[in-house]
């Protein structure tokens, strides 16, 4: 009886939190029953096509070209052996540490016209004048290429292991009924990992839209960007909401796709055995087909982006890791420390408790909460702003402009993260445990503190390290609602970089990529133990 | 181990409320290192602690609107006086009491009611490459640029950016808003290429050739002959000579970067103080050597590279406050004859 009184006690802050976390969502949602001011139709009459056009251009280019890098390499780091396999395992996931506007800074120092690629073909071809050999990249093909090769890697991530867990028995059978290698991958391994990879695309879908750093810096006008545009040229901030508002409603189309998509995916795996897959080796022309492959993305993804940073940084910049850098890397590590301490006992209760009593409210709440990460930095950070700014004349306090407004955006934003590790770590408990330990006479409390927890320590682990590289690369959140004397790395390199300062914004952008290469390494390691489990 | 993370978290969450004694908090759109060192002068100077946020102009003033009554923020820096304008037009900015303001500074870069000042001044100059004869650029002016023989020759940025706008308020103030009415479209037709990139892609469009004249602020051309910004940009900012327009007439274009003290400033005396040190001459020689730009205040010279590109420039001497009230125009005749 007590338990359950407990339990209900524990309801009511989940329940606050739920409808905390929905605030910003519901002020940008509300502001499309607000007047609509003259300036659409201006917007109508100009750029609104234009917004929404390039916007559908880029979701469409990126879609495929992240299908295409990601499941191919998917598909051959699982299936096949070859040279360098085992080093493409983790190369190909080192995209992830260099966000999208980054990689837009260190292309157009390569490839405009008096970039370093452009001078090393005039180096080394002993030209004078001043043609560019490259085509520019500061277009929309240029932005559709930097997105698809620095987001491929969580469609990569997701169809592997996809691919892993498709039973051996599904391949023996399809060889036997006479389908070839490739008639077998498309036939049946790829429709079968299709949610998985709709999954991932949605994924990377809403990462592109969200974006603002990388298009603006292209002269691409987007939705994102026509928001800043709005808010920011034309003074409006109503109109601006309103936008957000669409593009909230997009987004939230995206993650019932996603979500819908990923039901399936249960449901194929629970009807399948467990027989691992065996890799096949590659041979001659196929071998070397493989590893170009997989090559090439690690390289433009990774590689050729680094070394320009770094390049940079170090034959001009190194002053910049003085003391200030460490207050900006700093800054950044513990603000989503705190944040993610928040969404981690937030999840951890809210789980807990639809695990005991197995309470659908409480589910839903927790699937409303984690849509948080389906809202644009941008939108979210105009939400939070007027949010705080009510509370603000409400109780007469000051909020806007101290961290707490940075710690909420991000605990909002990337709650969904920590909350769908701590799920997956509750669901590889058994609930033999939980009887168990209810038959010798334990509380629920002590079920949670005793047993669930340290079960739980390398979902805790995962969650605050993915958590960590979300949160060193965000950019327009942060942007919008830092405090004084706040710099993080993002926004040093997205000040710079914005300026055409490129080299100085190439310190704070190589640091980001180191910084956000421990956490990812880390995660790696736990990644492939768990799928050698 | 939870009480442990809790009392962390507390520790930090009101550590952020902990205040100095004496504060200004300014909100600013200049994002130099050496604006730091300037804010740990006046710091040891007066003992009053700076606090500062950078960040793109707009997005500051917005997140001022949205502050309300209750923002911490003092002190407002940004460029261009049409920028000032719109943020003082809009009633927040406060009067300057200050004495030794209206002594040093020229009424021209004063704003109306002294509700903002000047703190730097740039032109608006031309550069060009050695494909432009000598003869074609004596005594240039804005206006000769919409005529036929600069056709495919002329770069500049979009319009979208707020310096272009004041150049072409400053041209509807001398010119009337008829005759730019028909100058603008003849001016657009002479561009090389789309306008894009900022300033600096400017003079490196020159200096490759995409197009032979530009016209850009003049402090870029210091930041690029000063080699902080990399090889490539120094050697395009010397392979361009830079000439003033208007130099027989009403002079060169000018604007400035400027500050002002906010309506719901909780630390108006320290604004005042920082506010005036900024015009100490001191102050103003530290500022022009590491922004480049020109100082404000009489007697103070201008970086060595800067002064290299020209001295004794005549300059014109409207109101930098016209410069706002004309933008909303500026933006719509722009918009109309097509300029991107």
């Amino acid at each position: 009886m007590y338990d359950k009184i407990k339990s209900y006690i524990l309801l009511s802050p989940s329940i606050l939190m739920g409808i905390i976390f929905s605030i910003p969502a519901l002020v940008i949602i509300f502001s499309l029953f607000l007047p609509y001011s003259e300036n659409w139709t201006h917007l109508n009459d100009t750029v609104l096509n234009e917004y929404i056009s390039n916007s559908w251009k880029l979701l469409v280019g990126v879609s495929i070209g992240v299908f295409i890098i990601g499941v191919s390499t998917a598909w051959l780091t699982s299936t096949c052996n070859f040279f360098g396999k085992n080093f493409f395992i983790w190369a190909l996931v080192l995209p992830f540490a260099i966000p999208p506007y980054i990689m837009a800074y260190s292309f157009t120092g390569l490839f405009d016209s008096y970039g370093t690629a452009n001078e090393l073909m005039r180096l080394i071809f002993n030209i004078d004048n001043g043609e560019p050999f490259f085509p520019s990249v500061r277009n929309i093909s240029g932005a559709i290429l930097i997105f698809s090769f620095t987001l491929y890697p969580y469609v990569f991530l997701i169809s592997r292991t996809a691919f892993l867990n498709q039973s051996r028995d599904i391949f023996d059978i399809s060889r036997t009924l006479g389908l070839s290698k490739s008639k077998t991958f498309l036939k049946v391994a790829l429709p079968l990992a299709r949610p998985a990879i709709i999954a991932g695309i949605m994924l990377v879908a809403m990462e592109t839209l969200s974006d603002f750093g990388a298009v603006e810096h292209f002269a691409v006008p987007t939705f994102t960007s026509g928001i800043f545009r709005t808010w920011f040229g034309m003074n409006d901030i109503i109109t601006a909401k309103q936008l957000a508002a669409f593009l909230f409603l997009l987004f939230l189309i995206f993650i019932i796709i996603e979500k819908y998509s990923r039901r399936k995916l249960q449901y194929n795996t629970i009807s399948t055995s467990n027989r691992k897959l065996v890799p096949v080796q590659l041979y001659g022309v196929k071998q070397i087909g493989a590893f170009i492959i997989c090559f090439i993305p690690v390289l433009i993804g990774f590689f050729i982006p680094f070394i320009q940073l770094l390049y940079w940084a170090v034959a001009y910049k190194l002053s910049y890791f003085d003391s200030s850098f460490y207050d900006s890397a700093f800054n950044t590590i513990y603000l989503s420390l705190i944040a993610v301490f928040i969404c981690i006992v937030t999840s951890l209760i809210i789980n807990f408790l639809i695990r005991v009593n197995k309470n659908n409210f409480l589910s839903m709440i927790n699937k409303v909460i984690s849509s948080g990460y389906g809202i644009p930095g941008i939108v979210l950070a105009l939400g939070v702003l007027e949010f705080f700014s009510f509370l603000d004349s409400s109780f007469n306090i000051l909020l806007t402009g101290t961290i707490l407004g940075l710690v909420f955006a991000y605990s909002v934003k990337f709650y969904a993260l920590p909350n769908s590790n701590i799920q997956s770590g509750f669901n590889k408990i058994s609930s033999s445990l939980d009887d168990m330990s209810h038959t010798l006479g334990h509380t629920k409390f002590s079920l949670l503190t005793k047993i669930h927890l340290p079960l739980l320590r390398t979902s805790f682990l995962t969650a605050i390290l993915v958590f960590l590289i979300e949160v060193i690369k965000e950019l327009p959140a942060t942007l919008i609602l830092r405090p004084f004397n706040f710099n993080t790395l993002s926004v040093s390199a997205y000040l710079y970089a914005s300026d055409e300062r490129m080299i100085e914004a190439a310190a704070p952008s190589i640091a980001i990529v180191m910084v956000s290469l421990i956490p990812i390494v880390l995660l790696l390691k736990i990644i492939s133990r768990d799928n050698n489990e | 181990m939870f009480i442990f993370r809790f009392s962390f978290l507390l520790m930090f969450l009101f550590g952020s409320f902990a205040h100095a004694d004496e504060v200004v908090n300014i909100y600013t759109s200049r994002h130099y290192e050496s604006d730091k060192i300037l804010y740990k002068k006046f710091e040891n100077k007066t003992g009053i602690k700076v606090n500062y946020i950078s960040g793109k102009g707009k997005a500051l003033f917005e997140r001022i609107k949205s502050e309300g009554k209750n923002s911490p923020a003092d002190i407002f820096i940004t460029v261009d006086a049409a920028n000032l304008w719109k943020v003082e037009s809009e009633g927040f900015f406060q009067r300057i009491k200050s004495r030794k303001i209206s002594k040093i500074l020229e009424r021209r870069f004063i704003g109306p009611d002294y509700k903002w000042i000047g703190i730097a001044k740039r032109y608006r100059i031309i550069v060009f490459n050695e494909n432009v004869k000598e003869h074609e650029l004596k005594d240039i002016n804005y206006e000769d640029l919409a005529s036929d023989k600069w056709k495919n020759r002329i770069v500049i940025r979009s319009s979208s950016n707020i310096y272009n706008q004041s150049l072409i308020a400053s041209m509807i103030s001398h010119n009337g808003s008829s005759y730019m009415k028909k100058w603008l479209p003849g001016f657009i037709e002479n561009f090389a290429r789309k306008p894009q990139g900022n300033d600096r892609a400017q003079v490196m469009a020159v200096a490759n050739g995409e197009g032979d004249i530009a016209i850009v602020n003049s402090y870029y051309l210091g930041i690029m002959l000063s080699g902080n910004s990399g090889e490539s940009q120094l050697n395009a900012a010397k392979k361009v000579k830079v000439v003033f327009p208007n130099q027989n007439n009403r002079g060169v274009h000018v604007n400035i970067s400027g500050a002002g003290i906010l309506k719901y400033s909780k630390n108006y005396d320290n604004a005042v103080k920082f506010i005036e040190f900024l015009l100490e001459p001191e102050v103003q020689k530290y500022i022009v050597n590491n922004t480049f730009e020109y100082p404000i205040v009489e007697g103070v010279d201008p970086h060595p590279l800067i002064k290299e590109l020209g001295i004794n420039i005549i300059e014109d001497t409207i109101k930098v406050k016209k410069l706002g009230k004309l933008n909303k125009s500026a933006v719509k005749l722009m918009d109309i004859s097509g300029w991107r």
